[in-house]
């Protein structure tokens, strides 16, 4: 296979090539390597990785009208590449990001001061449905509330990192990033040896220590539960992979009993057995039908009360969505100077807040260059990409936001970067973005690299996999030798 | 153990020991059947009525001949016993403990069900492809069993499997002993002593008996001896008596046990009282029906002290007495 001949960048930026032709230099080793390969070999090991994904049963669920289905984890054998001076610089400034979230979310349950200092008006989070009042007045352990968020980071035309947005309620994806290097593994053994790929695996390690941190009876090993909504879910994967990896028990709503001194036991075949750390992955409104919604079938009543007493820790804690909203995504950069009196190292992209008047007047007026996103949807649900909408849907969409401004904000369509994808036997671009996920408890971490997600569709924009994404092992590479003379 | 998931592990042996014992069901019938002289028949609808599934099949089926009662038994999901059901619950359970069970089990679960999906409608419907089939799937489930005797600490999780798995296995004993009761032979014609002692041997082949009853027992194979053997055996672990007695030591290592070993010891008692020489047919499928009722009450038994009991503390008690496990 001769990659600079039958590999064509699009306009885009590549994560692999440079726009002459020739690899980046963290790739060029993989690029060599690639140029090796005879035709048909790539598709073959492609098939036996399909089948690896297939015995390995590594899924996910897709909602869909005729019900749930369980489909095989999308995979593309390339991996993206990224040298590990670059990586250096984005890992410093997603712990600053989240350190800033942190401060701002109990900020904003405690004092506000930064609503009194008049840096945030208290009208965007009046308007939030993720300000939960059930929190105002806590301070949770270390002041953090998000513990694990799952940053999206896409790199536009002249190559630079932007934050697209933070997770910061039940992110998800760390399981595959973990499983796809497993793959990656199976698949380039040769390739390993002598490449200074830096590893990935020492998330659940790292994510066991910041729950365990959080545990409310110091000096014993503390009893740390994975809560899922259940088998349904579309993440199920990945919450018993990580249970599995932390040696932490999957539990399930019904599986949880709160006593009248507030503490929480799992009922267990000898009885009931106290639990002193919950990662929760089901979202605030389901998680205690006595605080929140009375219909939850999936929660544990009495939870809240349990965690507010200091009973119990939980991650990410209730509330922490607050900050996981679009709207108050675009004060981020004011919120990181006014707490750590930093410039934001990773910058945002430029955004305009529908609530604004003056801003949605450019909005509206400029649909047909615009992304336009809802506050606070996830999954790529509910968006409008405006150069590929018509003008019928984008008249549709104006008259959602006239109806609705503070539920809505857009950004310009960036021309996201791409990297070599295979298709059938072929490389092709396909455009990607990285979502590392970064741990806050008694310390910071970040992963090494992240979740690469691609768009399989060719110019394909959405790289959810609930929406016909796919993704690669990404490689921090030690450039230091790697950049030898090619 | 969380009771949810000890529910579902002992659950999920019990549909993969199900699915092995449908499979060695339908392997014996098929053996029996090339044994029958002319004359005598079998009686398929009988063969529903062993397992328990005559009332669910007549919903959806008219006739109860060979091939429709093979694809209720093998292949249809309308069916909660059929292999394929069975195979796709025991998948759908153990992925709901992928944490606590060794990885290649769970690889070991999902290319057996990939393989039941794909081949289940030929063995339905084909005699030639039909015994070798199902006897990949039994060797499959031994597989299965195998890599958890040897690959996985044997603490309540394995006991709870255990348990699953003998209870089940007790139970499709009884019912792969009753099939006798399935054939009608000719009243006339003689020569009946050596047909009834090949359909006992089709039922020692198809519990995997025949080498181990020949070395212990006779070289003859005699109905009141074979049951004998079958129920009361302690050696050979698909007997009944074995089952118990793996039972019973599972329950050993379990808390709170006290309620559910009662149960276990009177069901021993039973069996144990129960004489087996000379049963006209219809006595015999009476006495086997009291063992399979006696194994539902261990049944009982367990899922009210470890799957249920919580729902009856969280009702009772506000404060809680903590244990470790």
């Amino acid at each position: 296979m001769n990659i600079s001949h039958d590999y064509r960048v699009s306009e885009a930026y590549d994560e692999l090539l440079e726009p002459g032709g020739q690899p980046r230099c963290a790739a060029r080793a993989l690029f060599h390597y690639l140029n090796t390969l005879q035709p048909g070999e790539l598709e073959a090991r492609r098939q036996s990785v399909d089948a690896a994904i297939m015995t390995m049963g590594i899924t996910f669920t897709v909602y869909s009208e005729a019900g749930n289905i369980d489909r095989a984890w999308p995979f593309d054998i390339i991996p993206r590449v990224m040298a590990k001076t670059e990586w250096m610089r984005i890992e410093e400034g997603l712990k600053q990001r989240l350190t800033a979230l942190n401060l701002f979310i109990n900020d904003l349950y405690n004092e506000q001061r930064i609503v009194k200092d008049g840096v945030f008006p208290l009208e965007v989070i009046a308007g939030s449905r993720n300000f939960r009042q059930q929190c105002v007045g806590i301070t949770p352990r270390f002041g953090v509330w998000a513990h694990i968020s799952g940053t999206d980071l896409v790199r536009d035309k002249d190559g630079t990192v932007y934050v697209l947005e933070d997770n910061l309620r039940v992110p998800s994806g760390v399981s595959y990033m973990l499983e796809n290097r497993q793959l990656t593994k199976r698949l380039f053994p040769e390739f390993f040896q002598g490449c200074d790929i830096l590893p990935v695996d020492d998330y659940p390690v790292q994510l066991y220590d910041a729950l365990a941190a959080l545990s409310p009876r110091d000096g014993e090993r503390p009893v740390v539960a994975v809560l899922t909504p259940g088998i349904f879910n579309s993440a199920y994967f990945e919450h018993s992979y990580l249970a599995q990896q932390m040696g932490a028990f999957l539990v399930e709503g019904s599986d949880l009993m709160v006593d009248a001194d507030d503490r929480v036991y799992m009922k267990t075949v000898s009885g009931p057995r106290r639990v002193d750390v919950i990662y929760r992955r089901i979202d605030d409104d389901f998680l205690d039908p006595e605080a929140f919604r009375p219909d939850s079938a999936l929660g544990v009543p009495g939870l809240m009360r349990a965690w507010r007493n200091g009973k119990v820790g939980i991650a990410n804690a209730p509330g922490s969505g607050v900050a996981d909203d679009k709207v108050v995504y675009t004060y981020l950069p004011k919120i990181i100077r006014y707490y750590l009196d930093q410039d934001p190292i990773i910058p945002n992209v430029p955004s305009y807040l529908c609530m604004d008047e003056k801003e949605r007047a450019y909005v509206l007026a400029n649909l047909d260059k615009l992304v336009v996103k809802p506050a606070n949807e996830s999954g790529g649900y509910g968006m409008i990409i405006g150069p590929r909408a018509s003008p019928e849907e984008r008249a549709a969409f104006a008259e959602l936001i006239r109806a609705n401004p503070r539920n809505y904000m857009a950004q310009p369509t960036l021309s996201i970067s791409t990297a070599p994808t295979l298709v059938g036997d072929c490389l092709a671009p396909r455009h990607l973005d990285l979502r590392p996920f970064i741990l806050q408890s008694s310390r910071l971490y970040a992963t090494t690299g992240g979740l690469t997600r691609v768009a399989l569709k060719a110019g394909s924009l959405v790289v959810n996999s609930s929406q016909g994404g796919g993704s690669k092992d990404t490689w921090i590479v030690d450039t230091e030798d790697a950049c030898y003379p090619a | 153990m969380l009771s949810r998931v000890a529910e579902n592990l002992y659950w999920m042996a019990r549909y993969l020991e199900r699915a092995e014992n449908t499979a060695r069901l339908i392997n014996t019938t098929t053996d029996v059947l090339l044994d029958l002289p002319k004359g005598a028949s079998f009686g398929w609808d009988i063969l529903l009525k062993l397992v328990g599934l005559d009332e669910l099949f007549e919903e959806h089926y008219r006739e109860a001949n060979e091939s429709n009662i093979l694809r209720f038994l093998i292949q249809d999901e309308r069916n909660p016993s059929a292999i394929v059901s069975s195979i796709r619950r025991a998948r759908e359970n153990s992925r709901t403990f992928r944490e606590i069970l060794p990885k290649e089990f769970w690889e070991r679960v999902n290319g057996l069900y990939l393989y039941v999906q794909g081949f289940a409608s030929s063995a339905a419907q084909n005699r030639a492809q039909r015994y070798e089939v199902l006897n990949h799937i039994i060797e499959r489930n031994q597989s299965l069993a195998g890599l958890l005797i040897s690959c996985m600490s044997h603490d309540l999780v394995y006991e709870f499997i255990r348990l699953g798995r003998n209870i089940e296995r007790a139970d499709m004993t009884t019912r792969i002993a009753d099939i006798n009761a399935a054939v009608l032979l000719p009243r006339q014609g003689g020569a009946l002593e050596p047909l009834q002692e090949r359909l006992w041997m089709s039922v020692l082949k198809a519990l995997s008996a025949y080498q181990m009853y020949r070395r212990h027992v006779d070289v003859h194979v005699r109905g009141h001896a074979v049951l004998n053997y079958l129920l009361l055996d302690p050696h050979f672990p698909r007997t009944v008596r074995h089952c118990l007695s793996e039972i019973e030591e599972c329950l050993a290592m379990l808390p709170n046990h006290k309620e559910v070993m009662k149960v276990t010891r009177r069901t021993w008692r039973r069996l144990t009282g129960l004489r087996w020489e000379g049963l006209a047919p219809a006595v015999l499928h009476e006495y086997l029906d009291q063992v399979q009722t006696d194994l539902g009450a261990i049944h009982v038994a367990v899922s009210n002290q470890y799957f249920y009991f919580y729902m009856r503390q969280q009702q009772t008690t506000s404060t809680v007495r903590v244990v470790n496990e």
